[in-house]
């Protein structure tokens, strides 16, 4: 008798019998795939560099192995106790961006922060508010008393939202920024605003942007960017070249593509920061048509677990982490998989997973160990 | 919760609404569309941009420079665009007025077929920063003409040692297609000849490469990754320059002083050529090697003038021949010293044994009337060392005898031709692997030979006097000035037939050690005793103490340095006799160097030979030189 109702205590309470298999292979599928694109895009010129033409990939798997010890760990807790202290991770991401700004604490880019005695490790304070607000907005508006949040909700929204945003701006991290409007309107939609404070504070965001290139905020090399995206033909050759050489890149892909490490786009470094913001590239290049599908196939699964999660959550906590994490994951994908293909402008968002980059992994792994937390305990 | 259900469906719905989106965009990118993206895919292209590593350059034991680098713009011509603008003599008269060079230069040097149809053909070096300047301004005006920046060779030390260090030379079409050279492109240098050729592989480095992005129209769009040179290895010599230097005047000085000396039949000596070797016994390190007549290193570096070119291609003279590892001679009584010993490892002589010194000799049985002379009438009974101190050529005829009938009674035995396989232990017969390309073997003439040189050998058969006068170094037997160097220093070091070498080390660009040469001394000469080289080595001695290098050697202290030497006097046919000197210099056990002087037509070994090697001796050891003056009358 014990046995039996242990088993049963078993089967209902440990979060672990409900961990997500599918997120869980999915993620890893993509790190995976990620690390062969990362080999195909710098091997070459690492080699002719004279440097090992794995480097590139060995950070990867180091920055992944961190990453996947990192889902376990996040969804170990149980995640209410990430709504506790919500509030200081959000400062504590504050505080790194804040760091940014101190003299000599940047790197060269002024996107990073070197830490001292370790080359290898530099922080990327951008990607990690992404979480922090994230989390802030999620644990605020599921202590709401209303059934919706009111004006003063979403004005306090705003307050937590552009302070991330406008630490990020001042970077010029104008990728980072989308991410973050996407991140608070898909917690504010899920949340139930209403369609007249949305309207509202889409007229303020056209302002404010109009306002951001009329005062110079927006530099010009992001302003042609724009621009050559809008209007290819009358726009300065800098701002073309990437995008002619990744539409080149992936059209000359066809349905099947040039096979692994025979893409010529991919292999003489014709696109530009292809192992990062252009990994999407490779995929065209080299595996074509189909390849591409497959990757978007695997985003779709990832997106609709994410969706799911969100749907299933007993409470609006993990709802709204859920739905945040997953406006986080779909405009990433949608923006930098849209600029390689020439329907959004350039900016610089990693491909989630598949980009070369260290915080970027990391984060990424924290957001599926959220998800993969809320979906452990759905049932308490 | 059904509300949150529904907001939720709105952010799947604008998920997918994305999906559907890129999904379409990619169709059309990569199935409608795909055609013309890949034909600009193959309009992109990389140019590769080669840039040349620095060459290693040759240093002296010390460190001085021998041979570093310069730069130098040169002109050069590809031949089928030239031909293409269909202006070729407008542009060649162009560079006439331009490079102020004869049109008939610029022609000849156009015609060369050195290189392949592809390559561009040099013109000329060392131009005027304005000519290149000219050129770039004016590209219309010379179609297939480009100025190269090419790092050329500089001899900061003139022409000293001029025979070793061979040249550079545009890599040709032989050598393109050769698979040695199979990471040179068609711009490349090489080295030609001497250390340059032999350690090509050192000097030359690692190209460094560029690559460029050009469109369509070849306008460079952007740099891709570039790889830097690597910078070659420098080849550090056992040659030391003041050593070098001091044998190169000697020897010209010492083949002057012939030139006012007249040989036995009252003509003036001609001394046409010499080579003076210096070893060090102990590793077979290479201090001093030098061949006369010479030549001057930085006339390869340009193309050399009508005149130089017609002295280095006198075939008489052969200026650019080392004669030091690339002529034969007759070594004549400097043998004797290997021959003799070859007699008492062979059995037919002991050092105890005392044997006949005769003025004329007569090969056991041999009733044809035949005899072989001695250089003077003598009459005594000696051994081995006197018959050394002595040079008595009748000595050594006996075991020439006795070679012949070993060969006579053995001649199917694998060692039936004793002798020569006792010379070929010795090195003789043989390359001695020193580091320079093209070394010649010398002579050692056998049963086979003869059969080839029915001219020599009646009927092409091997007959005594093969044996007999082989044991004095003359007629059928002929040796590199190297190869006689190497045999005594394997005396004076006891028995290491070391493999003599100009190269002590390779260095790296930033002076360490990469790799040493070694003379692979540690094999010993087979069959020979210590006593026994020891008993030569000592015989040496008394031929410049009392034998026939006493007048040459007269005054010198040779209490204070030792100098065992052997001198020779070949006779060579119709011309005047070959002088000869090699010598063990220093202490009888540890000498410091062997050193060796051969004068071509110089007359008798103790009148030219051995004064230089003195005079050469007096120097090194800072002493004061003697006057160049023993009017010896010893012949041999």
């Amino acid at each position: 008798m014990d046995l039996v109702a242990g088993r049963v205590w078993a089967q209902e309470r440990r979060p672990i019998r409900h961990l997500d298999p599918v997120l869980l292979v999915v993620s890893l599928l993509l790190i995976v795939v990620g690390m062969f694109l990362v080999y195909s895009a710098t091997h070459q010129t690492l080699a002719a560099d004279g440097f090992d033409p794995f480097d590139r990939v060995k950070k990867q798997a180091v920055t992944a192995a961190i990453g996947v010890v990192l889902v376990l760990v996040i969804a170990t807790f149980d995640y209410r106790f990430f709504k506790v202290y919500a509030g200081f991770v959000y400062a504590a991401t504050l505080l790194l961006l804040a760091i940014l700004q101190i003299p000599g604490m940047a790197s060269a880019t002024g996107a990073y922060i070197d830490i001292p005695g370790a080359a290898l490790l530099q922080i990327s304070p951008a990607e990690f508010s992404k979480i922090g607000l994230l989390l802030v907005l999620s644990a605020m508006l599921s202590e709401l008393r209303t059934p919706q949040p009111e004006l003063r909700d979403v004005f306090r929204v705003c307050v937590l939202a552009l302070t991330s945003i406008g630490l990020v701006f001042v970077n010029s991290e104008i990728g980072t920024v989308i991410v973050l409007v996407a991140i608070t309107v898909g917690i504010l939609v899920v949340a139930g605003t209403r369609a007249k404070h949305l309207a509202a504070l889409t007229v303020a965001a056209l302002v404010l942007i109009f306002l951001a290139f009329q005062t110079g905020l927006i530099e010009d090399y992001q302003a042609d960017r724009i621009t050559a995206f809008l209007d290819r033909a009358n726009s300065p050759e800098d701002a073309r070249y990437n995008l002619d050489q990744s539409l080149i890149a992936i059209g000359s892909g066809g349905l099947t593509g040039r096979g692994y490490l025979t893409g010529t786009q991919t292999n003489l470094d014709y696109v530009p920061e292809q192992h990062t913001d252009f990994i999407f590239t490779v995929v065209g290049e080299e595996f074509g048509f189909f390849g591409s599908l497959a990757v978007l196939v695997l985003f779709a699964v990832l997106l609709y677990r994410a969706i799911r999660i969100a749907y299933l959550s007993k409470d609006p906590f993990g709802t709204y982490v859920a739905a945040g994490v997953a406006s986080m994951f779909a405009i990433q994908i949608f923006i930098n998989v849209g600029m390689t293909v020439g329907i959004m402008p350039i900016t610089g968002i990693p491909l989630p997973f598949l980009s070369y980059g260290g915080s970027a992994m990391l984060v990424n792994c924290v957001a599926v160990g959220l998800l993969l937390n809320v979906h452990m305990r759905r049932f308490k | 919760m059904d509300k949150v259900g529904a907001r939720l469906r709105v952010l799947a719905l604008l998920v997918l609404l994305m999906f559907a989106a890129l999904t379409a965009r990619l169709w059309f990118l990569q199935v409608l569309a795909t055609n013309e993206f890949t034909s600009q895919a193959r309009d992109n292209s990389v140019r590769f941009v080669r840039t040349d590593a620095i060459r290693g350059r040759i240093l002296d034991a010390n460190g001085d420079d021998i041979v570093v680098n310069q730069k130098s713009r040169e002109i050069r011509v590809a031949m089928d665009e030239l031909l293409a603008s269909g202006r070729a003599e407008e542009v060649i008269y162009n560079l006439h007025l331009l490079l102020d060079r004869p049109v008939e230069e610029i022609t000849r040097r156009l015609e060369s077929n050195k290189y392949l149809p592809y390559q561009p053909k040099p013109i000329a070096e060392f131009v005027d920063p304005h000519v290149e300047a000219y050129i770039d301004e004016h590209p219309r005006d010379f179609p297939g003409v480009e100025v190269v920046h090419a790092s050329v060779r500089k001899y900061p030390q003139g022409r000293t040692a001029a025979h070793i260090l061979g040249t550079l030379g545009l890599i040709n079409a032989e050598e393109l297609e050769s698979p040695r050279f199979r990471s040179y492109g068609i711009n490349d240098l090489v080295g030609r000849g001497g250390l340059e050729q032999t350690y090509e592989r050192w000097l030359r480095g690692e190209k460094g490469e560029r690559k460029y992005i050009v469109n369509a129209d070849g306008e460079v769009l952007r740099a891709l990754g570039s790889l830097e040179p690597v910078p070659g290895n420098d080849v550090q010599l056992a040659i030391d320059l003041d050593v070098q230097r001091i044998a190169e005047e000697e020897l010209r000085l010492g083949m002057d002083r012939a030139r006012t000396l007249t040989d036995s039949d009252g003509f003036t000596l001609k001394a046409s050529a010499g080579v003076v070797v210096v070893l060090d016994p102990s590793d077979g390190g290479v201090e001093a090697m030098v061949s006369v007549p010479s030549f001057d290193p930085r006339w390869n570096v340009e193309e050399p003038t009508k005149e130089q070119r017609k002295y280095l291609d006198n075939e008489q003279l052969s200026p650019q021949l080392n004669r030091a590892t690339q002529g034969r001679f007759y070594p004549g009584s400097a043998f004797k010293v290997v021959s003799g010993l070859s007699a008492v490892k062979a059995g037919f002589a002991t050092l105890d044994g005392y044997y006949p010194c005769t003025t004329e000799y007569v090969h056991p049985g041999d009733e044809s009337g035949a005899s072989f002379g001695n250089w003077k009438p003598s009459n005594s009974t000696i051994s081995f060392g006197q018959a050394l101190v002595e040079s008595c050529d009748t000595w050594f005829y006996t075991f020439g005898s006795d070679f012949y009938f070993h060969w006579l009674n053995n001649q199917l035995a694998k060692d039936g031709e004793l002798m020569q396989k006792l010379f070929r232990e010795w090195g003789f017969g043989q390359q001695t692997g020193i580091d320079l390309p093209l070394e010649d073997v010398g002579l050692m003439a056998n049963a086979d030979w003869a059969e080839q040189h029915p001219d020599v050998f009646y009927r092409g058969v091997w007959q005594p006097g093969g044996n007999i006068l082989s044991m004095i170094g003359s007629d059928y037997f002929q040796s590199t000035p190297l190869q006689l160097a190497r045999a005594y220093m394997a005396i004076a070091n006891r028995g290491h037939l070391c493999r003599p070498h100009l190269a002590d080390q390779i260095l790296s660009p930033d002076g360490e050690v990469v790799r040493r040469i070694s003379g692979k001394c540690d094999k010993r000469l087979p069959g020979y005793t210590e006593q026994q080289l020891a008993y030569v080595h000592q015989a040496l001695l008394g031929v410049t103490e009392r034998g026939t290098a006493a007048c040459a050697f007269g005054g010198f202290p040779l209490s204070q340095i030792p100098v065992g030497g052997k001198t020779g006097t070949a006779e060579n046919g119709s011309k005047q006799d070959t002088s000869w000197f090699a010598s063990i210099v220093g202490p009888v056990s540890d000498p410091d160097h062997v050193i060796v002087a051969m004068v071509e037509q110089g007359g008798f070994g103790s009148q030219t030979a051995a004064p230089i090697v003195r005079r050469i001796i007096e120097r090194i050891y800072g002493l004061e030189p003697n006057p160049l003056g023993c009017l010896t009358t010893q012949e041999d």
